[in-house]
């Protein structure tokens, strides 16, 4: 945590600046005939050191914030216990829809599609809202946080920093969503986070999407693979929107819906797989209670520390002295007449 | 600026020198004021006969009247020009000075005596000495060259070195200075021009005597010497700056009164006036 560093070390050449307010030959001293003749004045000497001891200050300081004074990027080993979950969260355009109101059926068909950008809360705000909740209550899980549209867009890497997790989650609502969902690429690309992970028990890759997409056999073959080989659990926080099927339908007219062929093909995977409603609270608490089951090794991680830098505080001081400077100037004689 | 003021000084005492002038002189010849008489065969001039005198005199015999003449009497400045005296808020002590030595100069021609001028800083500056002489410009060329003179740090052996200059010499002699010196040595040095009538003149500026209105932070630098030094100007601190000054004025005034003179003090400005009033006050 120690440490001391400077961005530019050659800047403090110019300390000897510094010294310039106590050469003796200062022009902003009035000139005067005698001075034995007047008595001596210890309030004055120690006014006259402090307006020194600013100029030589403010001057000192300005080279040394300038030279960028911070403590270097270092890294911290931490243990972390409990899962590794990465957050795979859709930003497309139909997570603005809002929710699928409970009271669906009482609807009329003809206004329904209307509702469906009018009434009740955005998908994304359900989602987002749910997500912090997960997080505040798995606080010794480690996450990380991806989004995906059309590619997908890492936001965090795995850490166990709350308050990072939550912010990157606020920052999802900024803006309107993007215009594709590209669910292969964005599995493709969680599962490959893992690859460099030495593995510390479970891994969950938490999707949170309305809508599904027919994978080709390249990319089923790929998404299954990579999820046996990291040894990744699924789950899948669904979020239906109006004219979307439940999951959990045994109608054949649905099969070809992108959500139940996601559905279906996850559920052929050999890795574990489970599928969650956004609509239905106990299934909430549910995905909170499987993240609990699981069990985890303690796991040694380093964690970057970022550089701090020092530098504001100098100019800080640099500024209080300018102040004071700028006070001893105002008193200061400055002509006999 | 304008044309030199004019003062006039006449001494209490008598001065040697066969020049004619307008003082008190102690040589014999053409005057008014009669001294002694003298026998015929003495002093050979029967235009001076006095009749009566001869009539009563015990032993019969011409005497004559003899009577002192006027004398003119050479006038020194001896002149500080060290860098104190380049100080000054309004105009410097050197160009009050200067003021001093144009108007001495033209005062000094009006009554017929010879005028020469003498300056030091550390050392003798012979540069600017000028010998006694009468002519009527010697004082303006003197001024002037006073005014465009550089000193550097002054220092009481100057003083010293230009004194040796006069001692001896009956005259009148002009200390220009503002004695910020140690007056331990300025003893001997008066003593050396014991001959001569010496009026000490101390210039000293408002802005030296006078601490500023305002309070205020003032940092100082010694023009001599470079040390520097903080006030904080407070109606106390200035209290005791006034102090300092009427000290070190009774200081110089119990000094020069013990060597039977009187000091002439110039603030910001020469006073002819002044200094007019000053030897009617020293010859009453």
């Amino acid at each position: 945590m120690s440490g001391f560093e400077l961005e530019h070390p050659w800047l403090l050449l110019l300390l000897p600046l510094a010294l310039l307010p106590l050469l003796r030959r200062r022009r902003d001293a009035l000139g005067y005939s005698y001075l034995p003749w007047l008595p001596t004045d210890r309030l004055g000497r120690v006014a006259g050191f402090f307006g020194t001891a600013f100029a030589v200050t403010a001057m000192a300081t300005i080279v040394v914030a300038l030279a960028g004074p911070g403590q270097p990027e270092s890294y911290v080993s931490r243990t972390g216990r409990g899962a590794e979950i990465l957050v795979l969260m859709d930003r497309s355009r139909s997570m603005d829809l809002r929710m699928m109101p409970s009271d669906w059926r009482s609807i009329d068909p003809i206004i329904r599609t209307h509702q469906a950008w009018a009434r009740g809360p955005q998908k994304s705000k359900t989602a987002r809202d749910l997500l912090s909740k997960f997080i505040d209550e798995r606080a010794d899980d480690r996450f990380a946080l991806m989004f995906f549209s059309g590619g997908p867009l890492p936001a965090v890497p795995f850490t166990q920093r709350d308050s990072l997790l939550q912010a990157g989650i606020t920052a999802a609502g900024i803006g309107v969503g993007l215009n594709e969902t590209n669910v292969g690429r964005a599995l493709t690309a969680a599962i490959r986070e893992f690859d460099e992970r030495p593995y510390s028990g479970s891994r969950i890759i938490l999707l949170v999407s309305d809508g599904g997409a027919h994978l080709d056999a390249a990319t089923q073959a790929t998404v299954a693979s990579g999820l046996a080989r990291n040894r990744i659990a699924l789950y899948w926080l669904y979020l239906r929107s109006i004219n979307s099927p439940p999951l959990d339908v045994e109608d054949p007219r649905t099969e070809m819906a992108p959500e139940i062929a996601l559905h279906r093909f996850f559920q052929g995977l050999r890795t574990p797989y489970r599928a969650y409603q956004a609509e239905v609270p106990e299934d909430f608490e549910r995905a909170v209670a499987d993240v609990g089951k699981q069990q985890n090794a303690p796991l040694d991680y380093l964690e970057q520390i970022p550089r701090r830098d020092y530098s504001r505080y100098f100019y800080g001081a640099a500024a209080f002295s300018c102040l004071m400077l700028l006070i001893y100037r105002a008193l200061q004689l400055r002509s006999w007449t | 600026m304008s044309s030199p003021q004019e003062f006039h000084y006449r001494l209490s005492r008598r001065m040697g020198g066969q020049r004619p002038g307008s003082h008190g002189g102690m040589s014999l010849g053409a005057g008014l004021e009669f001294a002694t008489h003298m026998s015929l065969f003495d002093r050979p001039d029967p235009r001076r006969l006095d009749i009566r005198a001869s009539v009563r005199a015990v032993r019969e015999e011409w005497l004559v009247r003899v009577n002192r003449q006027r004398a003119g009497i050479a006038v020194h400045a001896v002149i500080d020009v060290s860098t104190s005296m380049h100080f000054g808020a309004q105009k410097s002590k050197l160009d009050v000075a200067a003021d001093f030595v144009e108007a001495l100069g033209m005062s000094a021609f009006r009554v017929g005596d010879v005028f020469g001028m003498l300056a030091f800083d550390s050392i003798a500056r012979d540069d600017l000495y000028a010998p006694a002489r009468l002519s009527r410009g010697s004082g303006i060329e003197m001024a002037n060259k006073l005014r465009e003179c550089t000193g550097s740090a002054g220092n009481i052996t100057g003083l010293e070195q230009v004194v040796a200059q006069l001692a001896g010499r009956q005259a009148l002699v002009f200390l220009v200075s503002d004695f910020h010196w140690p007056l331990a040595r300025l003893g001997p040095i008066l003593e050396m021009m014991s001959h001569a009538f010496v009026v000490p003149v101390v210039v000293w500026d408002e802005a030296e005597t006078q601490p500023p209105d305002r309070d205020a932070i003032a940092p100082l630098r010694d023009l001599e010497t470079g040390a520097t030094g903080t006030l904080w100007l407070r109606p106390s601190y200035k209290k005791r700056w006034r102090d300092a000054v009427t000290a070190r004025r009774a200081e110089l005034d119990d000094f020069f009164e013990s060597r039977s003179m009187r000091a002439f003090y110039m603030q910001g400005a020469f006073d002819a006036d002044a200094m007019s009033r000053y030897f009617f006050e020293a010859a009453a």
